[in-house]
């Protein structure tokens, strides 16, 4: 196992394909092709993604419930690379349903809520992590928490593994991504999740000054590479070296954005696992991993065969 | 067949120091009838199944008899368990039950069926643990192969 993955607030993704779809009458589906059930949530989709590039990894975090053993039971029949070490806690946990009409071209998305996790869960969590992190180089904390969880346990996790001399790569929001930089075992590799808000640290990101000034900030926070998404489909990558804006020369389906980020993530930890330790390249292997995953609607990660047909389908340009 | 073509990618494990109910509450909530019992690096240094703490609840004398029915009624079996689910797991765990990842799965099968074992750790060059095989995954392997 080279990479440990957590994600403290799962989900079971159920996709229906239902052409015509109506509220208030029966739709029958006898195809069984138009319906998916795969294991969600940030991290996990990283542990997905890493498993199609051939990277061993261990998904962590907590489960609950029937919904939490059919989330664990899918991921291990993904990918033989993918080892599982959830805790498991009272509740059920997340179901994420999404009807996809593409006739009336509408999607309907119903969520259910995550468990509440109480203090022992999450101090049995925190054991099995700390034993874990002996077995791995790379740490990806990413996504939200769940109810219970403080604002702090993100940084704990980033500190806890920096000690140990782990690579962090965290993709979060908010106060657990802003206490986590701010502390002293700042992760290496950010990337804030801008899908809710174009936020981070407190700083609005109207323009792309505003991309630089909060990349410099992270940077001198202690980060090695920061990755902000920016306008939709490019992204501004800054390391010590520079800052860049990276687009692409691909026609894409920005309705397919499901999954990108965590393919990016993926990308990032492949390049600097398999190919090099140069943080910038990994980067725009990250990147144009997500332009790949971009063909396909459904959560299906690309593979590296793919990213390599496209891989000179990208535009770089230095901001700084 | 490997013993790697049939085990579990689960690493669920616990240290020698926790409870005996950390135990009990894992394996009731993730459906096991055991745990390897792991050191710091994750390398396996015994086993702790639910027979190791039923025969440390049960009192003294019942290994001796030739049936529960002498027993009048579980209270003190209760009384038994509650006295040690507070005790560490060091001290109910047995040897380590391991095998290799390219053990062949009938090794794994002769060691679950001589040692009335119902679970075996999985380890790896190092002695880490890297999963687990157990008794059903077995025989769901050999039916489900081509080969056989």
């Amino acid at each position: 196992m080279e990479v440990l993955t957590v994600t403290m607030n799962p989900a079971l993704d159920r996709e229906i394909f239902l052409d015509g779809f109506e509220i208030n009458k029966l739709h029958r589906i006898f195809d069984p092709s138009k319906m998916d059930m795969t294991p969600g949530g940030k991290g996990i989709n990283v542990s997905m993604a890493l498993a199609n590039f051939g990277v061993k990894n261990v998904a962590m975090g907590v489960l609950a419930g029937y919904m939490g053993r059919v989330i664990e039971e899918e991921l291990r029949k993904y990918s033989e690379l993918i080892t599982t070490n959830f805790v498991h806690t009272n509740g059920e946990s997340r179901e994420n349903i999404t009807i996809m009409d593409e006739v009336n071209q509408t999607i309907t998305e119903i969520n259910a809520p995550g468990p509440t996790l109480d203090e022992e869960t999450i101090e049995q969590f925190f054991q099995r992590y700390e034993m874990t992190l002996s077995r791995v180089s790379h740490v990806v904390i990413s996504g939200t928490v769940p109810p219970g969880v403080p604002m702090d346990f993100y940084k704990t996790l980033s500190n806890v593994a920096s000690k140990k001399g782990k690579i962090v790569l965290m993709e979060a929001r908010g106060q657990l991504l802003t206490n986590a930089i701010l502390s002293e075992g700042c992760p290496k590799i950010v990337k804030p999740d801008l899908r809710a808000d174009r936020k981070c640290l407190g700083i609005e990101l109207k323009n792309i000054d505003d991309y630089v000034k909060v990349s410099k900030i992270i940077l001198e926070r202690g980060a090695d590479l920061v990755v902000l998404s920016y306008e939709i489909i490019k992204n501004v990558v800054a390391t010590h070296e520079g800052i860049w804006l990276l687009d692409t020369s691909q026609q894409v389906d920005i309705s397919h954005v499901l999954g990108t980020g965590d393919t990016y993530v993926a990308g990032i930890l492949y390049y600097l696992l398999r190919r090099d330790k140069d943080l910038f390249e990994a980067s725009k292997f990250g990147y144009i991993a997500a332009v790949a995953k971009l063909r396909y609607s459904k959560k299906i990660f690309p593979s590296i065969k793919e990213i390599e047909i496209i891989r000179d389908n990208i535009k770089v340009e230095r901001i700084v | 067949m490997k013993v790697k073509d049939l085990m579990i990618r689960d690493i669920t494990a616990v240290f020698a120091e926790q409870r005996v109910k950390d135990v009990i509450k894992i394996c009731a909530k993730q459906l096991f009838t055991g745990l390897p019992v792991v050191d710091e690096e994750m390398k396996v240094i015994g086993f702790i199944s639910e027979s190791d703490i039923i025969s440390g609840a049960v009192p003294s004398y019942y290994s001796m008899l030739q049936s529960a029915s002498f027993i009048p009624d579980t209270n003190q079996f209760k009384r038994n368990l509650n006295k040690i689910k507070e005790k560490p797991v060091s001290e109910f765990m047995t040897k380590p039950r391991v095998v290799k990842e390219m053990d062949s799965a009938i090794y794994a099968a002769d060691l679950l069926i001589r040692n009335g074992w119902r679970v075996l750790s999985v380890v790896d060059e190092e002695e880490k643990l890297v999963g687990v095989v157990t008794r059903m995954r077995l025989l769901w392997g050999i039916i489900n192969s081509p080969n056989i």
